[in-house]
């Protein structure tokens, strides 16, 4: 195992201290209170902010953008399967070669979905005037991350590579917005607490 | 703009420092900047400006929490966009928190992530207005409502002298001498307030409610002390101001011992009651809070009033308001209503919780600084509206109303505003008392 390999290792370690930190703090900061009288389900809610409410055909940010949607949808997809992967080739677990064919195959096209977004960012005057050089940087690291698992896959001496861009991934994914990772899941959860509370989610 | 002093930088700052909690934490740190959410909002949908995304108003806030709380911002601020808290910041925290959001929380039900978009931007209002910038306009009328008990300034008796005409005219009406309005009872069943609009410029409207009060025979009051239903101080985001003023209303109904409170047709009203209130004074309420809207649904369920569509012929289309629906869960009855009080109801598309909101809120209609602005973006509304070819606008929400009105004259689109306490009061039967 060369140094790569242990980069890449060290990279998870620090990768997931950081984010159990960010999740620890945000478990310290306790559950919201609200002194209204409640008039719904939180708990309905919740489950409806992780699950209808995701419904594409319910938000705008979905059907008035399909293919923008899509392709998010292809590239989280992507990045989840790439972590996976990640775990296997720390394990130093092969998936096989038909499987790695079909992976990788996979890993392209998300790939591809998370240039294709990259680019509407840099063409959209609107997306640039939004964004900052993490946005970018963010983008890039976890295509090329998605890239780099496909290549590995098919073709092993692409190892080391493929442990450096996922050690560099993991140890920027703390401190940009890629944190979202965390934060998603209390975001949904604290929307669904709200509408719950108020009796709006879910609707009746 | 004045100097800013490391004080008042300070007392910004303090939003996001002894006062974070989970959701802002979450929101602060939530936002991917997809831009997806520009559609959901109405100055965007208008102007197309990129500062109009609601992600842009997020960033506002969430620049400045990266500035002066991430490791990152501290050391390589251009890298994620940190921002200082200095006068430029603030000029556009001023112009897009206040100047083009109305906090209707579209975006937020839309928002691919779920960031609670409208509460970033009162959490940004909040630091504005510890540092002193919200618009004097808007300032001006929480000023009232502080020093005079309501926000349009109306004293005492000129007050009661328009109840006193309203009541003439109510037995007028019914027919009944002994009909009246109630002022100051102690001990009945319900306190109503109002929005000092009404007693003001729309009268009718109490006149309306007081009549379906006396058709339902209820246990009613109205408070010549404590009647304002609004609080400003939600939209300019000082949460004293906004105690001071919920803790009126709440010392009210303990000073009469009334059970429920019926919040009159005012959406942000309603929720900053219902829903802000208690966590502005952080404690429970000991009595119930009922909306008109639920109020009015529940007496043509109970049969406790009787309507008769026929008398409204027009076609009737409803306006949602966003606080009352979006952020209050009310959209069921006020359908139940008017289905009850008309023949030809519409619903304009899109409706209910994804309405799109009048233009009127988040304080908007009290900063005339942004009346160009405002009337620009309620295109979308008159359209529409237009697209329903209704003749009566109906609304629970009399900042809506005034919205709507301005928009009808604006936009020449020869339509009726309406409460729907006026609907209802318009189609009632009234009993041989």
């Amino acid at each position: 195992m060369d140094w790569t390999y242990w980069f890449a290792l060290s990279a998870l370690v620090i990768c997931n201290i950081a984010c159990i930190f960010h999740f620890f703090r945000l478990v310290g900061l306790g559950p919201p209170t609200d002194y209204s009288y409640r008039r719904g389900s939180v708990q309905k809610a919740v489950k409806y902010a992780f699950t209808r409410a995701m419904n594409p055909a319910k938000k705008e940010s979905a059907f008035l953008h399909l293919p923008t949607y899509t392709a998010g949808i292809l590239y989280h997809l992507g990045t989840f399967m790439g972590f996976f992967l990640f775990i296997l080739a720390l394990l130093r677990i092969n998936p096989g070669k038909n499987t790695s064919l079909v992976l990788a195959a996979f890993l392209l096209i998300s790939a591809i979905s998370g240039a294709a977004i990259l680019l509407k960012r840099i063409l959209k005057k609107e997306l640039i005037a939004l964004s900052n050089p993490d946005d970018f940087i963010s983008n890039i690291l976890v295509t090329l991350f998605q890239l780099i698992t496909a290549l590995m896959l098919l073709d092993p001496s692409f190892l080391s590579a493929y442990f450096v861009i996922t050690g560099i991934l993991l140890l920027y994914m703390p401190v940009g917005k890629l944190k979202h990772t965390v934060y998603f899941f209390s975001a949904r959860y604290h929307l669904g607490f709200f509408y719950g509370w108020r009796g709006v989610w879910p609707p009746k | 703009m004045e100097t800013l002093s490391k004080d008042k930088i300070q007392q910004g700052l303090s939003v996001l420092n002894g006062e974070m909690d989970g959701k802002l934490l979450t929101n602060l740190n939530s936002c991917v900047h997809c831009g997806l959410c520009a559609d959901s909002c109405i100055y965007y949908r208008t102007e197309k400006n990129a500062r109009y995304i609601p992600a842009t108003k997020v960033d506002l806030v969430a620049s400045i929490y990266r500035k002066y709380h991430t490791f990152t911002g501290k050391v390589w601020p251009g890298l994620v966009g940190a921002r200082k808290l200095d006068e430029n910041t603030i000029n556009d925290m001023v112009d897009l928190l206040y100047g083009a959001c109305t906090m209707c929380g579209r975006c937020t039900t839309h928002c691919s992530v779920g960031v609670d978009i409208s509460y970033v931007v009162r959490k940004g209002r909040e630091m504005l207005s510890n540092m002193g910038y919200v618009p004097k306009t808007l300032q001006s009328t929480v000023d009232a409502a502080i020093h005079t008990g309501n926000n349009m300034s109306i004293t005492t008796n000129e007050f009661v002298d328009t109840l006193k005409w309203l009541e003439e005219d109510l037995q007028f009406e019914v027919n009944d001498k002994n009909a009246n309005i109630p002022l100051d009872e102690p001990g009945k069943d319900m306190l109503y307030t109002l929005n000092p609009r009404e007693p003001k410029f729309f009268p009718l409207s109490i006149s309306a409610m007081a009549k379906i009060f006396y058709a339902a025979n209820e246990s009613w009051t109205l408070s010549t002390n404590m009647y304002d239903v609004t609080n400003y101080a939600y939209y300019s985001g000082n949460l004293k101001e906004a105690a001071i003023i919920a803790q009126r209303l709440h010392d009210e109904m303990e000073n009469l011992q009334a059970q429920t409170c019926v919040l009159a047709e005012c959406g942000h009203g309603s929720r900053a009651f219902r829903w802000e209130g208690p966590n502005y004074i952080h404690k429970n309420y000991p009595f119930d809070t009922i909306t008109s809207v639920e109020l009015l649904a529940r007496y043509l369920k109970e049969g406790k009033i009787k309507v008769d569509p026929a008398k409204i012929d027009a076609k009737v289309t409803l306006h949602d308001p966003c606080n009352l629906v979006r952020s209050g869960g009310i959209w069921k009855e006020q359908r139940y209503i008017l289905q009850q009080c008309v023949n030809d109801f519409t619903e304009m598309t899109p409706h209910g919780i994804d309405n799109l909101c009048c233009g009127g809120g988040g304080g908007q209609l009290a900063m005339s600084e942004y009346n160009e602005r405002r009337m620009n973006i309620a295109r979308l509304k008159a359209d529409q509206i237009t697209n329903t070819g209704a003749k009566i606008v109906a609304t629970p929400c009399h900042n809506c109303v005034d919205q709507l009105t301005q928009i009808n004259v604006t936009y020449k689109m020869g339509v009726q505003i309406k409460t729907l306490a006026e609907i209802v009061a318009d189609a009632l039967i009234l009993d041989e008392k």
